[in-house]
């Protein structure tokens, strides 16, 4: 998978400071595109390619932290550094629990917020490949017929053929057919990661709930 | 030591003036009198108002000396003997003490009468000064209050700097050098340097103490600068604040800081009522338009959480507050000083929600009234 270049969002409602964020953010030669308020952030189109958000915790109408609260909701992951000119505690804890790679107070030092959209945009590849990946995986699951999936729920609980044929009332030989099928069609190499593959997909599934 | 001297040789120069003045008066009389043969009493009493009107001055003096001079013209000229001096008549004798007396009495009331209204100026001098102080005072305490908002604000451009300064020094590495990008950083380092000092420069004038000094002032721009100074503390609010000023307004004769305070003053309030407020909307309007050909309407909308119409008139009492840190000066101030500059503030609660306070100032032309008062502190 070739690497697109990432892009460094920034959402800051004072001009100058919008400006000068946009020149730093460039001179460490990343792709910058800032916006002057929260909803004109959520309605622009945002490219599908590695992204963080520094985003200035006071904006007049929709604010940083209510901005953070909607992305969530609309189950939107991306990385967000925090900016702020006067951040008190309450305030950074919030911004970090819901997620905030890092709390930064104005001035800060530039090396500070490079480091942090550094740490972000690696954030947003990981996740970006996890979430690949998952969806690779849940593609392979869909192609299973209903009864294979039945047969691998059993095979991963730890049943032996003999076991599943019994429970689900057919012969032996025919479990191993299927058992067969599921090892391919999931593209396990052995049982152990084919109980891998089960349980990332639960997990994300449970996740998402 | 100098300025008592100069005082002196006034005063004495003042008293042959007077002196000369009343000598005149009662040769001219003498004159026509005698020319006209008019009797002794009718003289008498003729002097007698040449007198008073030389004491009118409050100098007792030359009141005298005009006094006995007259006497002497009235015995010498008018009464029997003629052209001899001698007690031989009662009229030579009542006409003395009266002209003494008259000339003694109206010196004193004037000179009384002038003392009164030298204290009262003086009482109106110290009046206006602590109201100026006190003034100066709730402005500092005001300022106070938004200080945090203000550090802010001063901080903004700071952070711009330092972000283009950090930026110019990256692009001037060996390894990234672009001289085209870093120029552009270092002339925004100078730009966002110049903001950060406007921005002091504007706090310091609203903090500046000093005597009220009057001329004409802008008041869309005076507006302006007060509405830039609160914009942060209003967005912290989560308060919009909307400008609806008309240009080349006529400019209004005042002490622009004062009336600025005014303007501070009911913007900060606006802000508090309508962060109050649970929902609905947070917006504060302030306008300034025309009222009429010779006066300037200035009003500030809030859609606070507004006030019972019994309580409107008890706001602008001194020490009436519903803050809990609040002073309660803010609106008598306010009050004082809109008067002071000839003009009414009041406050109506609107039709919907909110309350809207309003105050008229009469335009540098017509505003003669603030005038007048200017000259009279001035003198």
């Amino acid at each position: 998978m070739p690497e697109q270049p990432p892009i460094v969002f920034v959402v800051d409602d004072d001009d100058a400071v919008r400006a000068s964020l946009e020149r730093l953010i460039r001179s460490a030669r990343f792709t910058v595109k800032t916006f002057a308020s929260a909803n004109q952030f959520l309605e622009s189109g945002r490219p599908d390619v590695p992204s963080c958000l520094v985003l200035d915790v006071k904006l007049p109408g929709l604010g940083g932290l209510d901005l953070q609260r909607r992305l969530t909701e609309s189950a939107i992951s991306i990385p967000i550094i925090f900016i702020t000119g006067h951040g008190d505690i309450p305030m950074t804890v919030r911004a970090i629990k819901a997620g905030a790679v890092e709390f930064l107070t104005k001035p800060f030092r530039d090396q500070d917020l490079l480091d942090a959209i550094n740490q972000a945009i690696q954030l947003d590849l990981a996740n970006r490949r996890s979430n690949a990946e998952i969806a690779n995986l849940r593609e392979r699951y869909e192609s299973l017929t209903p009864r294979e999936r039945e047969v691998m729920q059993l095979v991963v609980a730890g049943l032996l053929n003999k076991q599943i044929a019994a429970e689900l009332g057919t012969s032996e030989i025919t479990i191993k057919v299927h058992r067969g099928q599921v090892m391919q069609k999931m593209r396990a190499d052995s049982l152990a990661d084919l109980v891998r593959i089960s349980e990332k997909l639960n997990t994300r599934t449970a996740g998402q709930r | 030591m100098e300025v008592v001297i100069t005082k002196k040789v006034d005063r004495l120069w003042s008293s042959i003036q007077l002196f000369l003045l009343g000598t005149a008066g009662l040769s001219l009389l003498t004159l026509v009198c005698f020319q006209y043969q008019v009797n002794s009493t009718t003289v008498a009493l003729l002097y007698l108002i040449v007198i008073g009107l030389v004491s009118l001055e409050g100098n007792f003096v030359p009141a005298a000396i005009v006094s006995i001079i007259a006497y002497v013209c009235l015995d010498f000229f008018f009464t029997a003997p003629l052209f001899a001096l001698g007690m031989n008549q009662i009229l030579d004798v009542v006409a003395p003490i009266t002209y003494v007396t008259s000339a003694f009495v109206i010196t004193r009331l004037i000179s009384r009468l002038r003392k009164a209204n030298e204290e009262r100026q003086r009482a109106q001098e110290t009046l206006r000064k602590s109201q100026a102080e006190l003034a100066h005072v709730t402005r500092v305490m005001t300022m106070g209050e938004i200080a945090a908002s203000i550090a802010h604000e001063i901080n903004q451009p700071l952070a711009a700097v330092v972000n283009n300064a950090s930026a110019c020094l990256r692009w001037l590495a060996s390894d990234s050098l672009n001289l085209e990008e870093a120029r552009d950083a270092a002339q925004a380092v100078v730009r966002d340097g110049k903001r950060a000092g406007e921005v002091i420069a504007r706090i310091r004038a609203i903090l500046r103490k000093t005597d009220p000094e009057k001329g004409p002032v802008d008041i869309s721009r005076a507006i302006r600068e007060v509405v830039s100074v609160v914009q942060d503390e209003a967005v912290r609010n989560n308060v919009n604040l909307r400008l609806d000023l008309t240009e080349d307004l006529p400019s209004v004769w005042g002490d622009r800081v004062q009336l600025q305070q005014v303007i501070l003053n009911l913007l900060l309030n606006g802000i508090e009522a309508t962060a109050q407020r649970p929902d609905g909307p947070r917006e504060i309007l302030i306008r300034s338009h025309p009222n009429g050909s010779e006066k300037i309407l200035i009003s500030v909308e809030d859609s606070g959480i507004g006030v019972d119409t019994q309580d409107v008139e008890r706001m602008f009492d001194a020490f009436y507050t519903t803050k809990p840190h609040g002073l309660g000066m803010g609106l008598a101030i306010s009050r004082s000083i809109i008067e002071e500059h000839g003009g009414e503030l009041s406050a109506i609660p609107n039709d919907a929600v909110g309350t809207t306070f309003q105050f008229t100032l009469p335009t540098h032309r017509t505003n003669s009234y603030a005038r007048t008062a200017t000259n009279r502190f001035c003198r």
